[in-house]
């Protein structure tokens, strides 16, 4: 059975969907019996998340008028270099 | 990252003899995923900005060489890689060893259980200023782990293209998001708003 430490690793490695079958439900035993896992893995996907809605905030800036964006400042001065 | 098609023969040769309505459509396609990871990378808006220009002004210049092989957003993100470390001028070497290794190894007992288990960081993680912890926790990432966290985690790449990205096998890029996330969760914890 696979132990707490190597199913760690495939969680935060994000490498538990590669694994052959036989870990894979073995992972999914574990999971099910085992609360501290279940909870790195459940921490896993929450940091995944919160890193996407990150990249979302990264968005136009508020100064930037409508039509005069990161976009259009880029097509401008590419333009002007080529 | 959203589904990205090899370029086909029209698409290049309209960009070759620098089509403004197709030099248009690649910024308006790369520009914000390159500026996103940019700025997940800890530069400063206007040097996301930047960056973002000069990565474009160089796929530009070097449009000849590119075959059509690859898909441009991986060839526009390998000029991000090299652009990236010429600025910061760190080493994209990673350590054989890192001492991250060694804080999670203490988390398990000799059989391999944990003797340390993970604290409860729900409230933390589902609170509005996660993002903030998570951009102050990214700057004590080596630049490689932290690179391969904002590929994978935050554009959504694949394996595949991050390996084609960076220019790296399989089992490293593992290790690097391994570290990198063992990282960002310890950092979190630390904050002290977990719960035993």
């Amino acid at each position: 059975m696979i132990r707490c430490r190597e199913l760690a690793e495939l969680l935060t490695s994000d490498r538990l969907r590669d694994a052959s079958l036989r870990v894979r439900v073995e992972a999914r035993l574990h999971l099910w019996m085992c609360r501290h896992c279940a909870r790195l893995a459940r921490q896993m996907e929450q940091l995944r998340a919160a890193a996407r809605k990150l990249a979302d905030s990264f968005g136009p800036r508020e100064t930037d008028a409508p039509g005069e964006g990161l976009e259009e400042r880029l097509v401008l001065k590419l333009s002007k270099k080529v | 990252m959203p589904e990205d098609r090899q370029p086909d023969a029209l698409t290049l040769a309209r960009l070759r003899a620098r089509d403004p309505q197709f030099l248009a459509a690649l910024v308006q396609e790369h520009a914000r995923p390159l500026y996103r990871a940019a700025r997940g990378m800890g530069f400063r808006d206007d040097e996301a900005e930047d960056l973002v220009q000069d990565v474009l002004a160089i796929f530009l210049e070097t449009l000849d060489r590119f075959e059509g092989r690859s898909r441009i957003r991986t060839w526009l993100f390998g000029i991000f890689h090299r652009k990236v470390f010429e600025r910061r001028r760190e080493s994209h070497r990673e350590e054989r060893h890192d001492p991250i290794d060694d804080v999670f190894e203490s988390r398990f007992d000799t059989s391999g259980k944990w003797a340390r288990p993970p604290a409860d960081l729900h409230q933390i993680l589902e609170s509005k200023e996660i993002g903030l912890v998570i951009e102050e926790c990214l700057n004590g990432l080596p630049a490689s782990q932290r690179e391969v966290f904002v590929l994978r985690e935050m554009e959504g790449a694949d394996t595949e293209e991050i390996c084609k990205i960076l220019d790296i096998s399989v089992t490293n890029m593992s290790v690097l998001l391994h570290r990198a996330r063992a990282r960002l969760r310890e950092c979190i914890e630390s904050k002290g708003w977990g719960r035993k």
